[in-house]
């Protein structure tokens, strides 16, 4: 039961950050993966469900305020779903132990600029 | 938002669902600044608009999942209450939040587990 409720927690906090766009599914996978050891693939399901209720939640607010530029989403929903499949498909015939290793490689250089991005922007000069 | 024009945005989701598809995360990490800088949308609305293409992106990846019976949906259940909930905060706060730190600690956090990953 405690484990039930400590996922629900990572799933609130991570959620707050998913909800504006960015980086909570990233920082998910890391507290599944690194914290909880679970096994990269199982990891990437959770965390694919995950955003589903997350996402909607955020969206009706985010379309509410006019946020939302359809014009940009609707191009990039529709060429996003065929990459979506294909790298799905490719994913689920790769080891678990490789892809948590191309992840791991992959997290780096988006946390290093998303350091960047934070250390670069000065408080109130350009909003994000 | 001057050249937010069609295949620009196309490239820019294609590069995120692919992302997204494989590892299961990311998509926004890669469509945010690709909106921003290809596309021309404004910071906030890049965001928003971020969260508007990954939600058809993720059904079509689960979809592939489900497909090859990899679905965990017992041990996701948690995640998703929580996520439902994270989601409203997110919607409620998202005009005030202060940027700056988020990037630092997520960009801190994220580099941890990379390594963490590479590493064990």
């Amino acid at each position: 039961m405690l484990s039930f409720w400590l996922a629900a927690a990572a799933g609130l906090l991570c959620g707050v950050l998913s909800g504006f766009g960015v980086g909570g599914g990233t920082l998910l996978m890391v507290w599944m993966t690194v914290a909880l050891s679970l096994e990269q693939k199982l990891a990437q399901g959770v965390n694919l469900l995950f955003f589903l209720p997350t996402a909607a939640a955020a969206l009706v607010f985010h379309a509410k305020r006019r946020r939302v530029v359809w014009r940009a989403v609707l191009p990039a929903v529709l060429f996003g779903c065929l990459t979506a499949a294909l790298g799905a498909a490719l994913a689920l015939g790769v080891a678990s132990a490789l892809l948590r290793k191309l992840f791991g490689a992959f997290l780096i250089p988006v946390g290093l600029s998303e350091l960047w991005r934070g250390l670069r922007r000065e408080s109130g000069k350009k909003e994000a | 938002m001057k050249n937010a024009s069609f295949w620009r945005c196309a490239a820019a989701g294609a590069a995120a669902g692919f992302v997204n598809g494989f590892f299961g995360a990311g998509g926004g990490m890669v469509l945010v600044p690709l909106l921003i800088r290809l596309a021309g949308l404004d910071d906030r609305d890049a965001f928003a608009s971020a969260v508007a293409v990954i939600l058809p992106l993720c059904a079509v990846s689960i979809a592939m999942y489900a497909l090859h019976a990899a679905l965990p949906a017992r041990e996701a259940l948690p995640y998703l209450l929580g996520g439902a909930g994270g989601g409203v905060l997110a919607g409620l706060l998202f005009q005030k939040v202060p940027v700056r730190f988020l990037h630092l600690g997520l960009g801190a956090l994220i580099v941890y587990g990379g390594l963490r990953l590479i590493l064990c």
